[in-house]
């Protein structure tokens, strides 16, 4: 069976004026035109079946809205195909449209003036909802993400939290085969940010909806996608599960040390370079020593034994890494793991 | 999935409606809006009045005919402007990354954008333009049959298609250009100053090109011309004249092909 989504060698350039510098510049630009292409989407290429749920992560800039807009059918790729159960979104664009869910956090799609349920009303109609359906979708929504208090408030007075949900239900009334959720949690507090996750997860759960997640949010991702596609400069640089991501990206481990003082000087010593073994000593204040390693050329229990045989030891610790971490070490340090 | 043509009608009007009640939640700019439509217009045909009743006529015209030619091209202005006037803020729209919204959705992006909101201060413009044509065609000088009637009505349409076309033309640079306001303002006011008077007034080298570059003259002039017996005084023949409406539904065809080919230069924003 091909799979539901099929993204194939995508590229998108943009063409922007470059301006001239200098005396005059502004005039010259005027009349002389010079572009700069910026490939913001290089060959990307995936795969998602059906029922799927997937992360979809990157820095800032380096391709993700450009490819959900592909995806969507927003702006048409400079190169590559995107099938969507085999349609164009460019060209298939109001097929395509019929079969999706879109949420961006950034940008609402509700009726701004009019009371929420309205806006409900009025998606219903474009995707031509049966009357019975619609019903049955909407109390559905009103009870799983707490509508009702705010239903008949206009859109404009409704908060973030409560537009984001407002925004979840419209994207979802038609019931899309696929659902793309840009950045949905963001801006929103702790308790909103649960609210949405347990909705997406239970979306997911029932395996009739394929998701596309971006987010900046790594605990969304950690929480939610078994599986990650992570993306800089416009290439695919990982695509596989978060364990799997960091098994390739997060080689360190971090060894925590207390001291105990000495009992004879009651000082409390300082590790030295020569016992932990060629690590590496991040840190050292307060009796707390901080040992970065990396796990496959040196084995915890030999370095463990080495400091405890050195120092009087109150307290260990192994910090893992978490997502954040190996994140932000491939978006500053770049792809090679 | 391809609407039928009366299902996107009843959607028009759900989403039309819609934006209505948005905008009469605000009922001071309703009544300010409405009340400078009508300001606005009504200047227009104050001018007139004023140059007429200095000279007899204009280009051979009277002032019941100018007057018969002034109100037909708003006629035509208001039958376009009602329905597409959300058309002028696409620019915006693309500015701001907001039409992706209507990207998203199974429907017309174009019938999604003049859905969008209803600007009130085009009731004042339909408001001046029947009240102004009622007076026009009680004074102006036409031999009414059926056939002239008929033609009357397709004019109105006709115009409203020409005028509408070139706005669309322009808006549809919005996607390249993202800045359309200053061509948008050109074009109303070429409409506007050439489109309501006598246009062999202005020689025949401003005839030639408001005939066959922009379509200003089959707006009113053409058919006011065909109305009122006048066509000895057009460049174009008596039986282009009479197929002055049919231009403009051309042209208002050839203008939405062309706009929604440059949707594809639509690049969205950065978020």
């Amino acid at each position: 069976m091909s799979a539901l989504i099929s993204v194939d060698g995508l590229v998108k350039e943009f063409r922007k004026v470059k301006p001239h510098e200098g005396r005059l510049g502004s005039l010259r630009t005027l009349f002389t035109r010079r572009y700069e292409v910026n490939r913001a989407v290089d060959g990307v290429s995936f795969a998602i079946d059906e029922g799927e749920l997937v992360g979809y992560l990157g820095p800032n800039g380096a391709g993700k809205s450009t490819t959900i807009k592909m995806m969507t059918g927003i702006v048409m790729p400079t190169g590559g195909t995107v099938r969507i159960s085999g349609l164009d979104p460019w060209r298939e664009r109001p097929c395509n449209a019929a079969q999706m869910g879109v949420v961006f956090g950034q940008r609402t799609q509700l009726w701004w003036d009019l009371p929420l349920r309205e806006s409900f009303r009025l998606v219903g109609a474009i995707y031509g909802v049966s009357p019975a359906d619609y019903r049955e979708s909407l109390e559905r929504f009103v009870d799983l993400l707490d509508l009702g208090e705010f239903i008949d408030r206009p859109v404009r007075q409704l908060s973030l939290g409560q537009r984001m949900r407002g925004d979840i239900a419209a994207a979802m009334l038609h019931r899309p085969r696929v659902v793309y959720l840009d950045e949905p949690t963001i801006g929103l507090d702790v308790v909103a940010k649960d609210r949405m996750r347990t909705f997406v997860e239970e979306t997911s759960r029932a395996g009739e909806t394929t998701i596309v997640l971006t987010t900046h949010d790594l605990a969304d991702v950690e929480r939610l996608c078994p599986r990650v596609i992570l993306i800089d400069h416009g290439r695919v640089l990982y695509d596989g599960d978060v364990q799997g991501l960091k098994a390739t990206y997060a080689t360190h481990r971090e060894l925590v040390v207390h001291l105990a003082p000495d009992e004879s000087t009651g000082r409390t010593p300082a590790v030295r370079a020569a016992d932990v073994l060629g690590a590496e000593i991040v840190s050292q204040e307060q009796g707390v020593a901080r040992i970065r390693f990396e796990a496959s050329r040196i084995a915890v229990q030999h370095l463990i034994a080495s400091v405890n045989q050195n120092y009087p030891v109150r307290d260990l610790s192994i910090v893992e890494p978490d997502l954040e971490g190996v994140v932000r070490r491939i978006y500053s340090e770049g792809l090679t793991p | 999935m391809n609407r039928p043509f009366k299902e996107s009608l009843s959607l028009y009007w759900t989403l039309q409606k819609a934006a209505l009640r948005a905008e009469t939640g605000y009922r001071f700019n309703f009544v300010l809006l409405v009340v400078m439509g009508i300001v606005y217009q009504g200047s227009g045909i104050a001018f007139v009045w004023v140059i007429l009743s200095q000279f007899d006529s204009i280009g051979s015209w009277t002032f019941s005919d100018v007057a018969f030619l002034y109100s037909l091209r708003l006629l035509a202005h208001a039958v376009w402007i009602v329905p597409f006037n959300q058309v002028y803020a696409l620019d915006e729209l693309v500015r701001e990354g907001r039409f992706d919204v209507y990207l998203l959705r199974p429907l017309n992006p174009l019938l999604q954008v003049i859905t969008g909101r209803v600007r009130m201060n085009i009731l004042g413009d339909v408001i001046t333009a029947v009240t102004m044509f009622g007076f026009a065609v009680t004074a102006a000088d036409v031999d009414w049959t059926p056939a002239k009637a008929l033609y009357l009505v397709l004019a109105v349409l006709g115009g409203a298609a020409a005028e509408g076309a070139v706005v669309l033309l322009v808006s549809a640079l919005s996607f390249r250009f993202l800045h359309t306001w200053s061509a948008h303002f050109l074009v109303d006011n070429v409409f506007l100053l050439f489109g309501s008077y006598p246009l062999h007034i202005f020689g025949t080298a401003t005839t030639w090109i408001l005939t066959w570059t922009v379509p200003v003259a089959f707006v009113a002039y053409v058919p006011a011309s065909v109305l009122l017996g006048r066509t000895g005084d057009l460049s174009v023949s008596p039986v282009l004249a009479w197929a002055a409406p049919a231009i403009g539904f051309l042209w208002m065809y050839a203008a939405y092909r062309i706009w929604v080919r440059q949707m594809r230069h639509y690049q969205s924003t950065g978020t």
